[in-house]
């Protein structure tokens, strides 16, 4: 209601409206509400934080953004959900505000900033923190196995069978939510035909998925499946009700592949083992693929974008700009969230666990690809098929034939 | 009996009474129903106008094969839910309905799961039912590797089970009064004839709740057509397809998939295909000649 009101003036000189913020309302918005405070302090245009119960935000985003309601900057995921908006033209390419104020792109990891440019052109800031997936593992399991953290598929093959001989669950997966089932899908095709593969394919060409390293990707990974490393009764577990992490930190399964928010899971529900049991590391490389090791896959961030209408773009871009001062760097490592800007290095003793979360950035930092989770860089219109497609490919419904036809019939605009 | 019926000869009221419901009604279910039925034909991602694509969404779903699948699945499970509902919640409402020491507080215990919203129960049997820390882990002779909601034959297996625990009580509330209803006299002449307790049942019981048992029925099709909120907690219309009913299925093209078209269209076919069989469970049973089970009384 004040923002009708204060911005029907007009932008004349001097103009003192305000700018309404949509985030996605969680135990971060800590954080936003501090930058708020600083923010409005000094400008005359000030900033309202709306706030949206995180199940609900993404419909709530939806129903009012082409509405005279919607906010002036947002909250989202990059990559494909914003994609729809910029196809309705209802968002601002951001190239203006970096040609006046070219930090605004330098200050941050560029495999990062790049998941929010679509058709070539940025549309969003990276806000909060970095979500990279990792392999997990259960130390004193490995250990009890005379096993070592596989660097190369073969191992992690090797380490599986020998797990299982032991009756173990070689690897913890939550099928029933199912997308942690698609992480192992996005480090396969990333190892066996790099980045480029499903880059191709999400843009529009669907021979990319018939291709032979799409097919070997999946042979790989179906060796795995086979190989009984995933146990049996996977599809009724699942990671948002704790049952797939339980199963890692009680020890009854070695390892599992999760986004970097994992080590906050675990420390919430077994402190114990998060403290000194808990392992991670990259991805396995696989022998004769063509994607590099160092390569990354997950949640790249989230981003705050601006609306083609707002009335003070200038004052969204000013608070763009908080974005990597380093109040918000700080404060972002202090609620265990990863910014991923190029002064965090500065800061990261502070964070809640300083070596996690110096192994993270600099994983980030090094990464020459993050690839943005598949579910997030397709259209919202695609995401069901996708989860359903790797769910039966997984528990044997579908075969590579059926994964690549439905992945060739994804919308991809 | 010829004694006058109480409130004989008083006019029935008119239609001014309803207007007040019938209003509302125009207002929030046929106005909308409109509503949707346009929006059937549009193409619509929530964000544009909605642009009219004539019978796009309808080709679409006749060829879809989740669709099909979907109204399949749909189906099975409200005819599970009937076949496992109506026994069981007339032998609950009919002892309910008796004089018994101790009914009162056992029926309390009895309708604690009508309660409990679907969604708290469907949390509690996930957790129950969690493979490796739940009660399939205990026993495994019984649910092997517990991989009940990853499998098709489980996961509608629990969605069912789940159904018929939740909703029973009500059903059993609805034949309790109907029980209540049944005049004793008929149970006395019966006793008189030497009628055993079961006889009497099967004989008095049973056919005067036969408008009970519609009643009954037609809810539970309903409410087996709509199922949605068990589903989208406990499997999510997996694994793969295998329970993605029709609500369900309607729920995720149009808010999870931004489609409201294609959305809208499956609304549709659900409430043509639910009126459809509720009018066929009320034409079927002479329910609609309305036959009171007092007659002759």
């Amino acid at each position: 209601m004040t923002a009708a009101c204060g911005s029907s003036g007009g932008a004349s000189g001097g103009d003192s409206g305000t700018i309404h913020v949509l985030v996605y309302g969680d135990a971060a918005n800590k954080v936003e509400k501090q930058l708020v405070e600083t923010f409005n302090k000094t400008s005359p245009v000030k900033v309202v934080l709306d706030t949206v119960p995180g199940a609900d935000y993404q419909q709530k985003l939806q129903t009012v953004i082409n509405t005279p309601q919607a906010p002036d900057v947002f909250f989202n995921w990059g990559g494909g959900s914003i994609q729809p908006f910029v196809k309705a033209d209802l968002l601002l390419p951001l190239d203006g505000f970096i040609a006046k104020e070219p930090g605004l792109k330098d200050n941050f990891l560029p495999s990062v900033f790049n998941s929010a440019v679509v058709d070539g052109k940025p549309y969003g800031v990276p806000m909060r923190g970095t979500q990279p997936v990792l392999l997990f593992h259960n130390k004193k399991v490995l250990a009890d196995a005379g096993l070592t953290a596989p660097k190369t598929w073969d191992e992690l093959v090797t380490d599986a069978k020998a797990l299982k001989a032991k009756g173990i669950t070689p690897i913890a997966l939550g099928g029933g939510d199912k997308w942690p089932t698609l992480m192992w899908f996005e480090y396969l095709y990333d190892r066996v035909a790099g980045p480029g593969l499903f880059q191709q394919a999400l843009n529009g060409d669907k021979a990319a998925w018939a291709s032979e390293d799409s097919r070997k990707a999946l042979a790989t990974l179906k060796e795995l499946i086979d190989a009984g490393a995933f146990g049996t009764n996977f599809d009724s577990v699942k990671f948002t009700d704790g049952g797939a992490p339980a199963l890692v930190a009680k020890g009854k399964a070695a390892f599992e592949l999760m986004g970097s928010w994992y080590y906050s899971t675990q420390q919430d529900a077994n402190p114990d083992f998060a403290k000194s049991g808990l392992g991670y590391t990259g991805f396995p490389s696989v022998s004769g693929g063509k994607g590099d090791q160092a390569d990354v896959v997950g949640n790249t961030n989230n981003f705050y974008s601006v609306l083609k209408k707002t009335k003070h773009p200038e004052a969204a871009a000013a608070f763009l700009k908080l974005m990597y001062s380093d109040e918000f760097v700080q404060a972002q490592l202090a609620i265990g969230n990863l910014p991923t800007t190029t002064n965090t290095v500065n800061f990261l003793d502070t964070a809640a666990s300083p070596a996690y979360s110096k192994y993270q950035y600099d994983l980030v930092k090094a990464a020459p690809s993050f690839q943005l989770s598949w579910d997030q860089a397709y259209p919202p219109s695609a995401m069901t098929s996708i989860h359903t497609a790797v769910q039966q490919f997984f528990n044997g419904k579908t075969d590579a034939d059926g994964f690549i036809k439905a992945m060739q019939a994804l919308p991809t605009s | 009996m010829t004694a006058k019926q109480p409130g004989a000869g008083v006019t029935r009221p008119g239609f001014g009474w309803a207007a007040p419901a019938a209003v509302f009604f125009l207002l929030f279910a046929i106005v909308p129903l409109l509503l949707v039925a346009v929006l059937s034909f549009t193409s619509w991602n929530g964000i544009n106008e909605p642009k009219f694509n004539g019978l796009d969404n309808w080709t679409g779903l006749l060829h879809d094969p989740v669709m099909i699948e979907s109204i399949g699945t749909t189906l099975l499970l409200t005819a599970l839910g009937v076949a496992a509902q109506t026994p069981v919640s007339i032998l609950l409402g009919v002892w309910a309905a008796g004089r018994q020491r101790n009914r009162a507080v056992l029926s309390a215990i009895y309708f604690v799961p009508l309660l409990l919203s679907a969604t708290a129960v469907s949390v509690v049997w996930r957790a129950v039912l969690d493979p490796n820390f739940g009660v399939p882990s205990q026993l495994t002779w019984l649910f092997g590797d517990g991989n009940l909601l990853g499998t098709r034959s489980g996961a509608i297996g629990v969605l069912a089970f789940v159904g018929v625990w939740q909703f029973t009580p009500l059903h059993a509330l609805i034949y309790q009064g109907g029980a209540r209803a049944i005049p004793q006299v008929l149970y006395q002449a019966a006793a008189i004839d030497g009628a055993g307790r079961v006889r009497q049942f099967i004989h008095i019981t049973l056919p005067q709740l036969r408008n009970t048992v519609i009643t009954s029925t037609v809810l539970m099709v309903v409410g087996g057509l709509t199922t949605f909120d068990t589903v989208l907690i406990l499997t999510q219309g997996g694994p793969g397809t295998d329970t993605t009913v029709s609500a369900y299925y309607m729920y995720q093209k149009a808010f999870k998939g931004f489609d409201f078209g294609a959305g809208s269209a499956i609304a549709l076919v659900l409430v043509v295909v639910a009126t459809l069989i509720s009018l066929a469970v009320v034409r079927f049973t002479g329910y609609d000649r309305m036959r009171s089970t007092t007659e002759g009384l």
